[in-house]
């Protein structure tokens, strides 16, 4: 029996104690949100660091001016030659639970129970989100640990207790704390399979940056009667400067915007194609039928793999009822850019503001409010040596081929690892579509539970390699 | 021609208690907009039932679905069946004074100050808009009546109290006393001169429709990092149609737009170009300095003569501080159209849905909401005998020719007696552009109260001449 089978073993051996050890998490409220929890928050966390020294880790809850982070660290006994050292990242705060009279058992009174269609499946705040997903991990340590008595990997486990509040003490504490945390690469466990059957990694994050336009046009509101037609009105030349943000096709009109922006490699393109995603019942669902993004891309690429130009708010004028006869003195609109690739978000900061400029006649006046620096794409090469060996561990448990996804939004700790700690992550979760994350009745399949486990075995024994 | 000497000296010797008269009805803070102050209107009202009574008017005092009316009928025994019948228009309701902290002397309680100018101004609110400018014409009446006895023509004086609100009431009024107010010409004095020594003659109106466009997409708003790219973004939708409403000329695309935009008479041009339009202080003023109407049009053209397509509003989305990574999944414009010449509402709203619907996607919605008050543009042709009349009559009293203005802005009322009524507007008024109406401070130049009552004892006189000419 090879150690793989031998921990795999253990682990199934050990499904029931593994269930009650993350029924006790979710029974402990752990809302960050609310600091009526904030008692809960910390007891949660003293559990994780009392579980995690049981295991040998050198485990401790370190403070923070909001809930408590855990560290755990786990020195591989009797390595030889260079281990690698993985960051495993999860968090154990929660979603309120509110409506609480749409959940069918408590919130925090986790149940596992058989669905109509024979699913077994755990419900409970934070089953999926993120206390199942980053039990998983913890699990398949502890199987490694009972089996082998030690782990094939150096490990640091960094479980954070804000997430669900926007996480502010975490970019500081990385930075007070880099050297202890900065390891060769993390993983994250808070994403899911691209579905019940399809083991998934996600490689590709889109980044973004954020702007904010005023245009001045007229010094104060004007009566639409008495100035219309010889007054500029702001609304048009804003209008008029967005509409020409994309040429027919889609494709953003920016100068330069495109720079650094690659083509999806022809095998994951064929990959992406034997997802059999449907693009018809993805817009459907919202409402739409025809695809708004570049011509001649499909769904999927558009989302993963392509950046955009959205306005996200526009104001200006009277928007109350009725009508009122005024030309405006301003308008204003919000955007963001999803960035891909090697998009610079200074960059297309700096090109869009040019190309707005380049819009305003020369006695109005535009002005830019922007939001932070923005955040270049997170994407680790679909080739790169961890992701082949996390995706033959996947494929090794779910009998399929991984798939290799993006995911058009930004998830920001992987930001976080990558401007703090210089860290790529490599982000596996078990999570499914309908986990009604944030909404009553939470739930992570048992096999996702426990096929999770597992997987993490797998991939610790391939990454070790 | 007989000589209007005692009428003229009649207004002159009387001047201060005609300004009495009008500080009394200045008194009253007629504010039709806010309930507050409806029995200040009704007062109003009542007064000036009084004034037209004693004036040997019958009147009444007329409940509307507003405030309520006051029409007055002077009907002369003994006048020839082709003597008119005038209407004549004003309204006895103001702006609210707000900001009260930034008048000088309290809005309701008239003041009659000398400027370091030497010009003698009254400050009130309605001073001028429209108190001030509707005694000019029945105090002219008053003295024509002191002098003479009986005035050469039918006059009925319809005076409203919801010019500043909801214009509907009057509309509704005029729709169910047609045949009462039906006249040969209404006379109103409500509009400005071209500049403190220049009197005008106002004889064109834009007119104005409003419209609402939503522009709906998702069917609910999306998170633009999942959905960003593939999903239909309805600002996106509703930016691009509103970016090419004009086409680089400044021309409106929409289809059929510019039927019925008849051009201005040359004559009407040269008098316009005559007058210098200040241009480049009308722009400066409000911070601007290039001209955005039509580029084949000068500004005052632009303003006079041209139509337009305005966006007075939009919102969709996040607007509030900060930002929210979302695509809504609706987009809002609000637009109004400036009408000229033959232009009607219906063509332009048709052109504004065609418009859309042709740049609509398949999986969006576009939903239209006309907003009421719609106005035709008023034209009245410079030949029509009522513009020679007040043309001869301002003539004598300023001593120059009245400029045949333009006003870019639209006179609701204007378009209900034409369309209710059949009946033109004669439009001459005495404001000035430093008159603040609507704002603190409001004022009217003695001048203009004093000059305005003779013109129009002038222009009555015209009349009266007329008659002893067809008479005779």
């Amino acid at each position: 029996m090879t150690d793989i089978s031998r921990v795999l073993d253990t682990a199934d051996k050990g499904l029931e104690q593994s269930l009650d050890r993350l029924f006790d998490l979710v029974r402990i409220p752990s809302i960050s949100t609310d600091p009526a929890y904030k008692a809960d928050c910390r007891r949660t966390a003293e559990r994780i660091v009392a579980d995690l020294a049981r295991l040998g880790f050198s485990a401790a809850l370190r403070d923070t001016p909001g809930h408590p982070m855990v560290v755990a660290h786990f020195e591989p006994k009797a390595a030889h030659g260079k281990v690698p050292h993985f960051l495993f990242y999860g968090h154990y705060d929660v979603q309120p639970p509110d409506p609480l009279d749409k959940w069918t058992t408590p919130p925090f009174e986790p149940q596992k129970r058989t669905g109509k269609d024979g699913v077994v499946c755990l419900y409970g705040r934070g089953t999926a989100d993120d206390k199942g997903q980053l039990m998983t991990f913890v699990e398949a340590m502890r199987a490694w640990i009972e089996t082998t008595g030690t782990l094939p990997i150096k490990a640091t486990i960094l479980i954070e207790g804000e997430e669900e509040s926007g996480s502010p003490s975490l970019v500081p504490f990385l930075e007070a704390n880099k050297a202890e945390l900065t390891c060769d690469a993390a993983f994250v466990c808070d994403t899911s399979m691209w579905d019940a059957k399809t083991p998934a990694i996600t490689t590709r994050l889109r980044g973004m940056v954020k702007d904010e336009i005023t245009i001045t046009g007229p010094r104060i509101d004007l009566h639409s009667g008495a100035y219309g037609g010889p007054a500029a009105n702001p609304i048009r030349i804003l209008s008029k400067l967005l509409s020409k943000l994309h040429d027919k096709n889609g494709k953003v009109t920016i100068p330069g915007f495109y720079e650094g922006v690659g083509e999806v490699p022809k095998e994951i393109k064929q990959q992406w194609q034997k997802l059999k995603f449907s693009d018809r019942k993805f817009l459907k669902e919202v409402g739409l039928s025809v695809p708004a993004g570049e011509k001649g891309k499909g769904v999927l690429e558009q989302i993963w793999a392509r950046p955009t130009a959205e306005v996200n708010g526009i104001w200006g004028g009277y928007t109350g009822a009725g009508t009122k006869t005024v030309i405006p003195s301003q308008a204003h609109a919000k955007l963001t850019f999803r960035l891909v690739g090697k998009q610079r978000p200074e960059k297309i900061l700096k090109a869009f503001r040019a190309f707005a400029k380049a819009e305003v006649p020369k006695d109005c006046r535009i002005e830019f409010a922007s939001y932070g620096s923005g955040s270049p794409a997170s994407e680790i090469a679909e080739t790169s040596p961890l992701i082949r060996k996390s995706a033959k561990a996947l494929k090794d448990e779910f009998g399929r081929d991984t798939a290799l996804i993006g995911s058009g939004g930004s998830i920001p700790i992987v930001r976080y690892f990558k401007d703090v700690l210089g860290m790529d992550s490599v982000l596996i979760g078990f999570g499914l579509n309908d986990d009604a994350l944030h909404s009553p009745n939470e739930k992570y399949n048992l096999s996702s539970f426990h096929k999770g486990i597992r997987s993490w075995v797998r991939v610790l024994g391939e990454v070790a390699r | 021609m007989k000589s209007l000497d005692d009428v003229l000296q009649g207004i002159d010797g009387a001047l201060d208690e005609s300004v009495a008269r009008l500080f009394e009805l200045l008194r009253f803070p007629s504010v039709g907009t806010d309930p507050a102050f409806h029995g200040a209107c009704r007062d109003a009202a009542a007064w000036l039932k009084r004034l037209l009574t004693e004036m040997g008017f019958t009147a009444r005092m007329d409940e509307t679905t507003g405030q309520p009316v006051v029409v007055a009928e002077y009907a002369p025994k003994g006048l020839p069946s082709h003597a008119p019948h005038i209407l004549f228009y004003g309204h006895y309701d103001v702006q609210p004074p707000d900001p009260l902290d930034l008048w000088e002397s309290p809005p309701f309680e008239p003041q009659l100050r000398k400027g370091a100018d030497g010009e003698e101004r009254i400050f009130a609110r309605g001073a001028c808009d429209d108190k001030g400018q509707l005694m000019t014409f029945l105090e002219a009446s008053r003295a024509w009546l002191r002098a003479r006895g009986s005035l050469p023509f039918r006059l009925t004086v319809m005076i409203e109290g919801d010019e500043e609100g909801d214009a509907s009431h009057l509309g509704r009024y005029v729709a169910r006393n047609r045949d009462k107010l039906k006249a040969d010409v209404v006379l109103i004095c409500d509009t400005g001169m071209w500049n403190a020594k220049t009197p005008a003659i106002t004889t064109r109106l834009r007119g104005c429709i409003a419209e609402e466009v939503a522009i709906s997409g998702p069917s609910k708003d999306l998170h633009s990092g999942y959905y960003g790219g593939p999903a239909r973004n309805p600002i996106r939708v509703l930016t691009k149609i509103l970016g090419e409403l004009h086409d680089r000329n400044g021309r409106v695309r929409l289809k059929g737009f510019y039927d019925g935009v008849d051009p201005v008479p040359l004559s009407t041009r040269r008098q316009w170009k005559s007058l210098n339009f200040p241009a480049k202080k009308y722009l400066g003023d409000v911070g601007l300095a290039i001209p955005a109407g039509e580029k084949a049009y000068a500004v005052y053209e632009q303003l006079w003569s041209r139509p337009t397509a305005e966006i007075n509003g939009i919102y969709a989305g996040y607007t509030g501080t900060g930002s929210k990574t979302v695509v809504p999944a609706e987009a809002m414009a609000k637009l109004t159209f400036r009408l000229v010449g033959r232009q009607t509402p219906a063509q332009v709203r048709k052109g504004l849905r065609q418009f859309v619907k042709e740049r609509l996607p398949a999986d969006c919605k576009a939903r239209f909401k006309s907003h009421g008050g719609d106005s035709m543009a008023v034209t009245v042709a410079e030949s029509s005998p009522w513009v020679g009349l007040a043309q001869g009559a301002l003539k004598q009293e300023w001593g120059r020719d009245p400029v045949l203005m333009a006003d870019g802005a639209s006179i609701p009322v204007v378009g209900t007696f034409k369309s209710l009524l059949k009946v033109d507007s004669l439009l001459v008024g005495f404001g000035l552009e430093d008159d603040s109406v609507h704002s603190p401070n409001e004022k009217y130049n003695l001048k203009s109260f004093h000059k305005g009552i003779r013109s129009w004892a002038r222009l009555i006189g015209g009349l009266a001449h007329q008659q002893e000419s067809m008479t005779s």
